[in-house]
């Protein structure tokens, strides 16, 4: 099944540059339609005008990280199913266990790749 | 004390501690009682063993010498100067990276949006972006000098503290902890634990592995 790039993907960071980074990574990979939200209290405004096919995040990220944002999001009823991806550079066991188990969908250590991306993006999807 | 009595001298004390309240003392008892006081003083220093007066005598010098010491450190030029400057370098590094990075970004974008149909066009536009992107990484050479003078202010710190525990003879100095700041407090709950040393945290493998 090929990748359905139409869906509107949200990048969650506080760096510009990252953010940047991923998005033209996106649209290398096709996607279009990318939001960008600077903090987990960002990112969950925009989740609950907008229901967004992925969601990439950060972790440390202040006020709200990106592990708080994915709890938030697993424990609302209406958001709880969107796919979410970490993109971090915490790269500690108990970090990618807690992400784990807090339902992350799969889990990128920064710095990453085009192709390392894609394939998680692929994974999270089921291709 | 031989003409006060002990219930006339409590009496007193009361009275000066509670705010001279009292028409009963006078204020030559009050004097009276300051002149006793310091009358036994004196017997108590005239009981001094005199060694102890020469010890005192040998801190004092002790004290002296190590304010010399410790002035030699100039921990005030770190204060004052070095950390600062340090700071500023850190400040500059940051600033400078995150220019060159949007400088190759734009350069990188502008390749991969140009229109490759005019091969002419796009051979100019590509080498002209390529030589900008050249450039943009000269700021490694810059922020590589930065990066030694902050490690050698670090390092002079280090020097300057390693030789204040040994004149103070601070042998526990790293027992003594700190309350956890709020901040602290966050970064160990939300495990902010920042990026890793290579090989110390988990690769993308092992991630994927867990996956």
């Amino acid at each position: 099944m090929a990748l359905d790039t139409s869906i509107p993907v949200l990048v969650v960071d506080d760096y510009k540059t990252m953010i940047r980074i991923i998005r033209n990574l996106l649209k290398q990979l096709g996607f279009e339609d990318v939001d960008e939200a600077a903090d987990g209290t960002e990112a969950l405004g925009k989740m609950k005008e907008r229901r967004y096919g992925l969601v990439i995040s950060d972790w440390n990220m202040e006020p709200m990280t990106g592990y708080e944002l994915l709890k938030q999001v697993r424990s609302d009823s209406s958001l709880s199913k969107t796919p979410f991806i970490m993109v971090t550079a915490e790269s500690k066991t108990e970090n990618v266990i807690a992400a784990k188990k807090a339902g992350v969908n799969n889990y990128i250590v920064k710095p990453f790749n085009a192709p390392t991306l894609k394939s998680k993006i692929e994974a999270v999807f089921g291709d | 004390m031989s003409d006060m009595s002990s219930e006339h001298v409590a009496k007193i004390i009361d009275f000066l501690r509670n705010g001279r309240k009292s028409e009963d003392v006078s204020l030559e008892d009050v004097m009276r009682l300051a002149e006793l006081m310091a009358e036994s003083f004196q017997s108590f220093f005239k009981t001094m063993d005199l060694d102890i007066y020469s010890e005192l005598g040998e801190m004092a010098r002790e004290i002296a010498n190590m304010k010399e010491e410790l002035a030699l450190l100039r921990l005030s030029d770190m204060r004052d100067e070095h950390i600062p400057t340090a700071g500023r370098e850190l400040d500059a590094i940051v600033e400078a990276t995150e220019e060159a990075t949007n400088t190759i970004m734009s350069a990188a974008e502008e390749i991969m949006g140009a229109d490759a149909a005019d091969i002419e066009a796009y051979q100019g536009l590509v080498s002209e972006k390529v030589i900008d992107i050249f450039q943009a990484c000269s700021f490694q050479d810059i922020t590589g000098q930065r990066i030694s003078k902050v490690v050698s202010t670090l390092n002079a710190l280090d020097k300057r503290i390693t030789t204040l525990v040994e004149k103070l003879k601070i042998l526990r100095i790293s027992d003594v902890a700190g309350e956890e700041t709020a901040a602290e407090k966050r970064a160990r709950e939300l495990m902010l634990n920042g990026p890793q040393f290579s090989g110390e945290g988990v690769s993308q493998d092992d991630v994927d592995a867990f996956f």
